[in-house]
């Protein structure tokens, strides 16, 4: 089962030990179609987009205008269409969250990549470079997959973390310990156990 | 501005709490819980508040003391834990500045604080 998430932020409990918390918000979703496998196409609010596609979309399953994306999202078995109820989340105890990672733009390798660098001083000029990235005239090009410099974050991941408690009335998730993105970011939480 | 869930969850937790009204230049009586094996005891820890930072649950306030041979000891608790189980305010301080990390580099009877003087 996967429910659209929007992460809130971070806190922490006063328990003994204290246990560092993210707290996330349950978007509110409403099922348009029940699929075959398991799967359904829902619709939920982002943004104020709109065009002439998405309205035929709305008119077609009937749900009003705030529901503007849609996407196919895993469901609990015999559900219907309408609003998708989130009360499983009160039973589970662990759940894994996807979320874009926060971008960094264009990094070099030891920030990326973590690679060691040169020394800052005693006359060296290698500094944060990459360094070599091949061999001789044998094999006489660079090897597939050779860390470089590039685009950094703003990719999906998943982590497992705890459920730490789920408040029905509002919508919010709290789970121990942190996940990726930054504070707003939407993304999929799915119940494994 | 905090997020109203994240303020709301705190809130939940820092009900029924009874913390006394207490600011940096207090001279404050901490008691601990402190866990051994399987024994819990508790420790008193005495000392100047020299700043109170942090909010929600995650404040914290700072506890200076001299210790033997005239050595600096500084302890840093969180106010909301379940680990301290009493905060016993001693003494009001008369001080300017909410942080007074100056006290550091003060000796002997210069690192005194004068007492509030209520009117």
């Amino acid at each position: 089962m996967e429910f659209i998430v929007e992460k809130i932020g971070m806190s922490r409990t006063v328990d003994v030990p204290s246990v560092p918390v993210t707290l996330l918000k349950v978007v509110e979703t409403k099922v348009c179609e029940v699929k075959e496998d398991g799967k359904a196409l829902v619709a939920y609010n982002s943004s104020k987009k709109l065009n002439k596609s998405i309205e035929g979309q709305q008119t077609k399953f009937g749900v009003s205008k705030e529901f503007n994306k849609f996407m196919t999202i895993e469901v609990a078995e015999g559900t219907e269409a309408g609003d998708l109820n989130p009360a499983a989340l009160a039973e589970a105890a662990v759940v894994k969250t996807s979320l874009n990672t926060k971008g960094r733009g264009f990094q070099g390798g030891m920030k990326r990549h973590g690679f060691g660098g040169g020394p800052g001083s005693h006359g060296h000029r290698f500094g944060r470079r990459i360094g070599s990235i091949g061999n001789a005239e044998w094999p006489g090009r660079v090897q597939k997959g050779k860390k470089m410099p590039g685009q950094y974050g703003n990719t999906k991941t998943t982590v497992k973390n705890d459920v730490v408690s789920f408040d029905a009335e509002n919508g919010i998730l709290v789970l121990k310990g942190s996940i990726p993105g930054h504070n707003g970011a939407r993304g999929l939480v799915r119940i494994v156990k | 501005m905090r997020n109203k869930y994240i303020e709301s969850f705190e809130k939940a937790q820092l009900e029924n709490r009874n913390i006394p009204d207490f600011r940096a230049g207090d001279t404050v009586r901490v008691a601990v819980r402190i866990k051994e094996g399987n024994k819990e005891r508790v420790q008193n820890y005495e000392g100047l508040c020299i700043a109170i930072r942090g909010q929600g649950t995650g404040r914290t306030f700072m506890v200076r003391k001299m210790g033997a041979n005239s050595v600096g000891v500084e302890r840093i608790f969180p106010l909301y834990s379940d680990s301290i189980e009493s905060i016993e305010v001693l003494r009001k301080g008369r001080i300017r500045r909410a942080k007074l990390f100056y006290l550091r580099e003060l000796k002997g009877k210069a690192a005194r604080i004068k007492e509030l003087r209520r009117k």
